[in-house]
């Protein structure tokens, strides 16, 4: 056999594995999640662009002088211009940076910290499984947003928005580990696992190599459809005002200053661009979670099939 | 019908939650970097008017026995006084005062939510796969996207500012003075016969209402889409259709009482979402509940009104889901085992 016909067979292997992939076939066929996955691409590339080419100290500067103020969307100003004669359309491009940075960090975060203390409770049982799923079930008993604002006020107000990806990371943590510590006991029943200990595998290495990969399927759904949902808590508690500092071009922000200032003297297009660029990523995230979450579903499977 | 042992073991398994709960709180609150003495005595008083307070008020006592005295105040409702509403009211009453209007805010957008996010649900999942479908699903997932805090303020804009049609903010007129009985504006304005008043109320909450009302529709809409999706494909409802019904009786009668089974179990767990979005309406539209006092009591360092304010929230929130699980089990008795 030539290496040539070699690598074609490897490849047509991956391939067809793709395609035999029911999870990958079914997102991928789903027109929904595609539409999301082109939003979510479009921002990520956006905020990058934005970081590189602005300056965020010249953004949050006043800009009187240099441009009218409280203008309407025109051509030279497509967003228009707030009450500081700043232009809005690079601040409102800027915030998809600040949605993506803290949005990523705080669904990271809490992903972390829920698979490891899922995987934990399930893996060890008794004592500490009940220890932390009481804990994990405790913090659920609080409204979602309503736990965010009461956990803010624990950060010091130097640390900005961070206050609000701490509060979140927190909030968010115990939905990981309910889903994880539920797929990590299904993956300890199976009986690979009594054969890798017995084959003196340590705790880590059993618990890392091969438990966690068999969970990775809920954990992928529930921190696309948590991406979201951060990105609009986060904002929400910048509307609120635990969050952003004044200046900052966060989307939450521009649309609480907007909402304050500029909404009721008739100058919609302050607070009207942010939120719709906020909606929009958080549709995107939407789109791409439910879409994983049919595919994932074999009762939803059968439809298209 | 529910076993009395089922709803015996569901009420004492709230204890455990709710000395958690409280835990929580008292954790946060002493985890907070302000200092209620300086807060209460204020930026510019001496340091001995400071300790004096910070004495009185217990702080100096070892975290356990403040603890203690924590969970003694919070079993018998007794938050302590606001550091700033009226000079020192009392929490629990400030709360029993304003608690009816989030609650009237909260119930009304889960109704709206229910009246137009059941019947879109079930046209989605008969009709799936059809434009009509497409259509509903994209327009629920867009309605759990957009934000209360976008669409609110420009809703107030295009319906008060530009159409002049509702009014921008409140519950009730100013001309108004109605006798708080229920502490729900619709109930109480009927209740003292005024109806020009509940006139008023009721153009004051309709767009509160329908901003809180179209997440809750997105949310149930897909719920009940699944739902009804999975029931049409059981046996049974094959088995009525082989007996000759039409699809429409069937559809009626064998699939919507099973598909409302998981519908009823997602309005418990989304009632937080509802009391998070309540929040956020009350802050957009100027409404006096039980969110904007969280908002302004966290900014001001009002301690015992963040205290309690979080507690009653949590509470609210944990005797719906029980509520919610009694429910369920009267609907679907297997879920007792």
């Amino acid at each position: 056999m030539s290496t040539e016909t070699q690598t074609e067979t490897i490849d047509r292997g991956i391939v067809e594995r793709l395609r035999a992939s029911p999870f990958l076939s079914q997102l991928l066929s789903n027109r929904l999640a595609i539409t999301g996955i082109v939003i979510i691409v479009g921002v990520i590339l956006l905020a990058i662009y934005a970081r590189i080419t602005y300056d965020l100290s010249d953004l949050m500067a006043t800009q009187f002088g240099t441009n009218p103020s409280e203008a309407a969307p025109s051509a030279a100003y497509p967003f228009g211009t707030d009450g500081q004669a700043r232009d809005i359309f690079p601040r409102v491009m800027y915030g998809a940076w600040y949605a993506v940075l803290y949005g990523t960090v705080t669904v990271v975060a809490s992903t972390f910290l829920g698979v490891s203390l899922g995987i934990v409770a399930a893996y060890y049982g008794d004592l500490t499984d009940n220890v932390i799923m009481r804990t994990m079930d405790v913090l659920l008993s609080f409204p979602s947003l309503l736990l965010a604002l009461a956990l803010v006020t624990i950060f010091p107000e130097e640390l900005g928005l961070w206050r609000a990806v701490g509060a979140l990371t927190l909030v968010y943590t115990p939905r990981f580990a309910r889903v994880v510590r539920g797929a990590a006991l299904k993956v300890l029943e199976d009986e690979y696992t009594d054969a890798t200990k017995a084959l003196g595998a340590t705790d880590p290495r059993l618990l890392i190599r091969h438990v966690l990969p068999n969970c990775l399927a809920p954990i992928t759904v529930q921190s696309t459809l948590n991406y979201g949902l951060a990105i609009i808590d986060i904002a929400a508690l910048s509307f609120l005002g635990f969050g952003a500092s004044p200046g900052e071009p966060t989307w939450g922000m521009m649309l609480s200053n907007g909402v304050e200032f500029g909404l009721f003297s008739g100058a919609w297009w302050w607070s009207f661009f942010p939120g719709l660029l906020l909606a929009l990523t958080v549709l995107g995230f939407n789109l791409l979670g439910d879409g994983m979450r049919d595919a994932l579903d074999p009762r939803m499977r059968e439809t298209v099939d | 019908m529910v076993s009395k042992r089922f709803v015996l073991k569901r009420l004492l398994m709230l204890f455990p939650v709710l000395f958690g709960v409280a835990t929580v709180v008292f954790a946060i609150l002493h985890l907070s970097p302000g200092d209620p003495a300086v807060v209460i005595a204020g930026e510019r008083a001496s340091q001995e008017f400071v300790n004096q307070v910070r004495a009185d008020l217990g702080l100096d006592d070892p975290l356990w026995q403040q603890y203690v005295r924590f969970l003694g105040e919070v079993a018998t409702f007794d938050f302590g006084q606001s550091y700033q509403v009226n000079r020192g009211a009392a929490v629990s009453q400030i709360l029993v005062d304003r608690l009816p209007i989030t609650i009237e805010l909260a119930l009304l957008g889960q109704f709206a939510g229910l009246l137009f996010g059941l019947p879109l649900g079930i046209l989605s999942a008969v009709k799936q796969d059809t434009w009509t479908d497409h259509l509903t699903r994209i327009g629920a997932l867009s309605g759990i996207s957009i934000p209360i805090y976008w669409s609110g303020p420009l809703l107030i804009l295009l319906f008060a500012q530009f159409l002049g049609l509702l009014p921008t903010s409140g519950r009730i007129g100013s001309e108004y003075f109605v006798e708080p009985v229920t502490g729900l504006i619709l109930v109480d304005t009927l209740w003292a016969g005024n109806l020009a008043a509940f006139q008023s109320a009721v153009i004051h909450l309709l767009l509160p209402v329908v901003v809180l009302g179209i997440y809750q529709m997105a949310l149930l809409s897909r719920m009940m889409r699944s739902s009804m999706v999975e029931v049409i494909r059981q046996d049974y409802m094959r088995t009525a259709r082989a007996k000759g019904q039409g699809s429409k009786i069937t559809v009626m009668k064998h699939g919507l009482r099973n598909a409302f089974i998981p519908v009823i179990t997602v309005i418990g767990i989304q009632f937080g979402s509802l009391l998070g979005g309540a929040v956020l309406t009350e802050t957009v539209f100027e409404i006096n509940g039980i969110g904007t006092l969280l908002v302004d009591a966290i900014n001001r360092s009002d301690y015992p009104v963040v205290q309690g304010t979080v507690l009653v929230f949590a509470v609210l929130y944990t005797l719906v889901n029980l509520g919610v699980d009694l429910t369920y089990s009267v609907l679907d008795p297997r879920i007792e085992q």
